[in-house]
């Protein structure tokens, strides 16, 4: 348990709500896992810098956050450790996907689908992001700069590519072994992206050679259209929480037809 | 004046009077069970009257075109016929989508009350003889109702219920030999093809849904014919129906009852999102969505394919696939144990006599272990359908689950049937006349076996007097047990109303001395019940809240 | 009359509240009107007809309860069965003496004749699966794939090149020029040689690209969920899961065989094709399945 220095996490508006994402975690569950999102991520040498980190002062608010909140389990210097997977090389994209979602530091024993708002404040997390990103041999994907696209070819990619585990109307869906893929109703644009890029936790990872920068742009803005931000989407009422026929068969029988029995109770007389 | 005399007209044409008069003073009896089959009716006249309006502006095919509607994220995508059609039934149509969800909220309720009814005739014997016919085509209404929703499910090309015809079409595959020809030939060729979309639209808007009407009126012909069956009861016996007669009473109860469908209906379809295919986007073989459920009335079908353990065999060297048993085999044995129930339960019992008063469900307990039974199982693969929901509302794992479900299956059905059969045992040979007033002696003696007092027999008290109206008709009234029960009808001749008398009361005595001329029969009267004083009660309110506001208001004017 | 009633009680009330339902009936339609003709939002036309047949429905109800007699009527039922004497006229006048039905063998050859149109009438049945087509278990066994040296695509249409396919992602690919075919969706995608357990049934090209069928193989549904960790591919209908790794073979749930592999080759240009068909059957199973 990593306690939070900083007051109350909030870039403004969606960002809080961000945490949904979900598209699974920095993957690793606290006990180690294979860490797929950082394939280079070699606990890095302990070179020059010392253990107490890269060459900056350690004033920096991103050393100073680091080492309350991180270094417990990533070690000093990213290198990982039994609690927690090495840093080294995981990309900006990643650190602040997992920050903005509130899906780290992690608060219960065990690393969880269920995202959160974000801990830290978005100052906090540009810090930490671009502390971490000081440790060798650096690179991984960079946070993408997500502007809106093509809403028709967005709805394409989104059906070929996410709606098999994020389901066609952005609620998520169960995976294998308890775990389940997140909804997407709560994400933003940018961590749209950043989990695009990122893979995190069993979500694959995709590079732009499969999905290019326009493409993260179209499906980040038909995302948009299934969190209902103009409100047209449920235009048939009580949604439901989109989950299909099991709800509305629910619905038909606890409401429909317990009315019309009611009714029809009223109309007839009882048993004797 | 003009009724009178159009009405003159068509009778002497047609000679309506006979018939009309016998069909106005038709007996319903009273109790409220009675009504499922009218509920079943009139959602097969809203998913009509919509389905009707649908029609209009659905295209049933599958040749690309370009949407161009409302709903920008399709704008400009090329896409089948069937689904552009709905998804402009849904965003560009005016009132399109408050019909189309209508008519998917009918269906669901239809198959409901379908079930419903299905369940009152089953555990109070209604199937018995002579009404075994009645079973059977209902039976069949049961499957058509089935298809056709499937059917309607599936038309509008979108990948959910694309998904969901694959199944069927795997399931078809399934069947040994010839599966693959029924496949084939029902789809018009290898999933998915473009004869498929033209198929189930004839088949949903035309072909079942005229069988359906055919075997409604058969249904309604048949129970007209036979007249309805009837709970036990003073006055009530197999020459005799009790109750209200068709008018006026039974017309204005069973229009509420209509009117009262159209209204949950429209109120569902208005207020609860239901399949938004626009969500879900346009088939693709290529493509899926999760989770993926069918409607409610064929999810058992589902559970039962996500339960059923992982086996596949060979007969001959030729492959039984996996769906086969859980599904096709499922399917099958389950509706001809329904279809052959009458005749199972002849097969056990030496009951053949003819039955037109009902049973209560306690007097045969082990039907009611039975139904219990089948309830649990049905309910359970229900349940199992939705695996996957459930393993993510719960954040448990889905193996877990389905695992947890696939005992519950084999188990929770006995347990419940064996529960049942006690109460039922209980109440049979107790007093008590519901579940709230049973007692543990009355559970000791269903252990023990013993049989209650069982029905009381007819009071010995009875007696028939005739009637003479002022303006020369007759009538008969019976009384016995507390009770007065009046002819449904008035007769020209006293020599008629004896002839009915003695037909629906053999053995009782006839008062034969002339009834005193000129006193008018008074009708049966009834005390209103706690919610029609409830109802009473709030209109009251309403009106004096109402009624106090306009006053002060007017005060205020007046100032 | 001993009591009030109030304004609801007594028949005069009865009247009250029936006419008070009726009349919100007629606001309910009239809302109904008025919203559709300013634009029609579904939620609020759907109240409206629900008021108005709600209104209606109360009050028939309140009519039917309040000012209509109820129960307390007797219908005589007569026997069904007719006395043998009436149905001995029956049988005398379906079955007298110049009655068809005494003609046996006429009686027979006319059934032997209807039944024969009726068997006669199946054959058109045939045609729902045009003829043209081969037959079922041939359609079923065969897939574009089966031509040989058929690039692999995207759903988009655009071709795959073996660089393109990483080890983080599957590729969903369709035969070129069959983007809709039910049967041939596949994916490839780069698997680490030295975690797999068994052969992949397509091979193994172009140092650890294997490709297989998207289709289950208990439903058809297409397995397009990739769990990029564990190298499982889960299907969204029934919750089989497949061992990409162990050959995908089936390891949860309801399906049964592997998915069958689809074998490739990188051409000259780097693109993938497809040697030939899948190495069995895609999809759900059949009698037939070899």
């Amino acid at each position: 348990m990593t306690s939070p220095p900083a007051g109350p996490a909030g870039r403004p508006g969606r960002r809080l709500l961000a945490a949904a994402a979900g598209l699974g975690l920095l993957g690793m569950p606290v006990l180690a896992e294979p860490v797929p999102s950082s394939p280079t991520a070699v606990p890095s040498p302990v070179s020059s810098t010392g253990p107490t980190g890269p060459a900056v002062p350690a004033s920096d608010p991103g050393a100073r956050l680091y080492q309350q909140s991180c270094a417990s389990c990533h070690g000093m210097t990213g290198e990982g450790s039994q609690r927690g997977p090495a840093l080294s090389g995981v990309g900006p994209a990643d650190v602040d996907f997992q920050l903005s979602t509130g899906r780290m530091p992690v608060q219960q024993e065990r690393y969880s689908d269920v995202h959160r708002d974000a801990v830290f404040s978005p100052t906090e997390i540009d810090a930490l992001v671009d502390y971490v990103a000081l440790f060798p041999p650096g690179g991984g994907p960079q946070i993408p700069v997500v502007t809106a696209g093509d809403v028709r070819s967005g709805r394409e990619l989104y059906l070929t590519y996410c709606s098999a585990c994020h389901s066609a109307a952005g609620v998520g869906a169960t995976l294998n072994n308890g775990r389940f893929a997140p909804s997407l109703l709560r994400a933003t644009p940018t961590q749209i992206g950043e989990a695009i890029r990122v893979g995190p936790g069993l979500m694959p990872q995709f590079p732009a050679n499969v999905l290019g920068d326009r493409d993260i742009d179209a499906i980040a803005t038909y995302v948009d259209v299934l969190q209902d931000d103009r409100g047209n989407l449920d235009r048939g009422g009580w949604s439901l929480g989109r989950l299909g026929p099991f709800p509305e068969g629910a619905v038909a029988w606890v409401i429909g037809l317990a009315a019309l029995l009611l009714l029809a109770r009223r109309l007839g007389s009882r048993a004797r | 004046m003009i009724t009178r005399r159009l009405y003159r007209a068509l009778d002497s044409r047609l000679g309506t009077t006979s018939v009309g008069r016998t069909a106005l003073a038709k007996v319903f009896p009273d109790h409220w069970t009675f009504m499922f089959g009218e509920l079943a009716l009139y959602c097969f006249i809203a998913l009509v009257l919509t389905g009707t309006y649908l029609t209009l502006f659905f295209e049933p095919s599958t040749s690309e075109k370009i949407y161009d509607g409302a709903y920008g994220p399709l704008a400009g995508s090329e896409v089948s016929s069937a689904y552009a059609s709905t998804v402009s039934l849904s965003f560009d149509v005016r009132a399109g989508l408050l019909i189309r969800q209508a008519h998917h909220w009918a269906a669901l309720l239809f198959v409901g009350a379908i079930v419903l009814h299905l369940l009152r005739v089953f555990f109070t014997g209604a199937f018995r003889r002579p009404r075994e016919i009645n079973w059977v085509i209902g039976m069949t209404m049961l499957a058509l109702a089935l298809l056709n929703g499937f059917t309607g499910y599936s038309m509008p090309d979108d990948l959910l219920s694309g998904t969901g015809l694959r199944i069927i079409y795997s399931v078809v595959l399934s069947i040994p030999v010839v599966g693959s020809w029924i496949a084939l030939l029902a789809f018009g060729g290898e999933f998915p093809t473009d004869a498929t979309t033209p198929r189930l639209y004839i088949s949903h808007v035309f072909i079942v849904p005229a069988i359906f009407a055919a075997l409604i009126s058969l249904h309604l012909a048949i129970i007209i014919r036979q007249k309805h069956s009837q709970f036990p009861g003073p006055g009530r016996n197999e020459r005799t129906v009790v109750g209200s007669r068709l008018w006026p009473a039974y017309t204005v109860r069973s229009l509420s009852l209509a009117t009262g469908v159209l209204a949950v209906v429209f109120a569902l379809g208005g207020l609860v999102q239901i399949n938004p295919v626009w969500i879900y986007g346009p088939f693709n073989p290529a493509q899926a969505t999760s989770p993926a459920q069918p409607d409610w009335y064929v999810a058992w079908g589902d559970g039962a394919l996500r339960l059923f353990p992982r086996i596949e065999f060979h007969v001959f060297g030729h492959l039984v696939p996996a769906p086969f048993l859980p599904a096709v085999g499922l399917g099958t044995v389950t509706f001809m144990l329904l279809y052959a129930w009458p005749w199972l339960e002849r097969w056990r019992t030496p009951d053949r006599a003819e039955h037109q008063v009902l049973e209560r469900p306690r007097e045969r307990p082990w039907r009611v272990a039975i139904g219990a039974w089948a309830l649990t199982f049905f309910a359970v693969l229900l349940v199992a359908a939705a695996d996957d929901i459930i393993a993510r509302l719960t954040a448990m794992p889905v193996t877990g689950i389905l695992r947890t479900l696939q005992i519950l299956v084999c188990t929770l059905p006995f347990v419940v049937a064996a529960v049942a059969f006690g109460v039922a045992r209980a109440l049979k040979a107790g007093t008590a006349s519901s579940l709230a007033e049973l007692t543990a002696e009355d559970v000791r003696a269903g252990l023990s076996g013993a049989d209650g007092p069982g029905p009381a027999d007819e009071a010995p008290d009875q007696s028939i007097q005739l009637w003479r109206n002022p303006d020369g008709t007759w009538r008969w009234r019976w009384s016995g047990g507390g009770e007065q029960l009046t002819s449904n009808e008035a007769y020209l001749s006293r020599d008629e109303a004896v002839a009915a008398a003695r037909i629906a009361f053999a053995g009782v005595p006839i008062d034969r001395a002339d009834p005193p001329e000129g006193v008018i029969l008074p009708g049966p009267r009834q005390e209103p019940g706690w919610g029609t004083r409830l109802a009473a009660g709030v209109v009251w309110v309403a009106l004096a809240v109402w009624g106090r506001r306009r006053s002060k208001t007017d005060d205020r004017t007046e100032v | 009359m001993s009591a009030d009633p109030g304004p609801m009680g007594g028949e005069r009330g009865a009247v009250r509240g029936i006419r008070i339902a009726f009349g919100v009936s007629v606001l309910g339609a009239a809302g109904f009107a008025v919203v559709y003709s300013v634009g029609g939002n579904t939620q609020l036309l759907g109240v409206g007809l629900g008021v108005a047949f709600a209104g209606l429905a109360v009050g028939l109800w309140l009519w039917g309860r309040h000012l209509l007699p109820s129960g307390g009527y007797v219908e005589e039922r007569p026997p069904l069965s007719a006395p043998p004497q009436q149905r001995g006229l029956l049988a005398a006048a379906a079955a007298g003496p110049q009655s068809p039905v005494r003609r046996r063998g006429l009686v027979g050859m006319f059934g032997l004749a209807f039944g024969a149109i009726g068997v006669a009438m199946l054959f058109p049945l045939r045609s729902l699966l045009p003829l043209r087509r081969p037959d079922p278990v041939t359609e079923l066994r065969r897939t574009a794939w089966r031509a040989g040296g058929v690039r692999l695509v995207t759903p988009e249409g655009v071709p795959v090149r073996a660089d393109d396919v990483n080890s983080q992602t599957i590729q969903i690919v369709v035969p070129e020029g069959h983007p809709k075919d039910g049967d041939a969706p596949a994916f490839v995608v780069r698997l680490d040689p030295d975690r797999l357990t068994a052969t992949p049934a397509g091979g193994l090209v172009a140092g650890g690209l294997v490709a297989y069928s998207l289709l289950c193989t208990h439903a058809g549904c297409p397995v397009a969920l990739y769990e990029q960790t564990t190298g499982r591919m889960l299907c969204p209908c029934h919750q089989s899961a497949f061992d990409l790794l162990a050959g995908a073979k089936p390891i949860a749930g309801p399906a049964a065989r592997p998915l069958p592999g689809l074998p490739i080759e990188v051409d000259a240009d780097g693109y993938l094709r497809a040697r030939g068909d899948f190495t069995a059957p895609p999809g759900a199973g059949f009698w037939s399945r070899p």
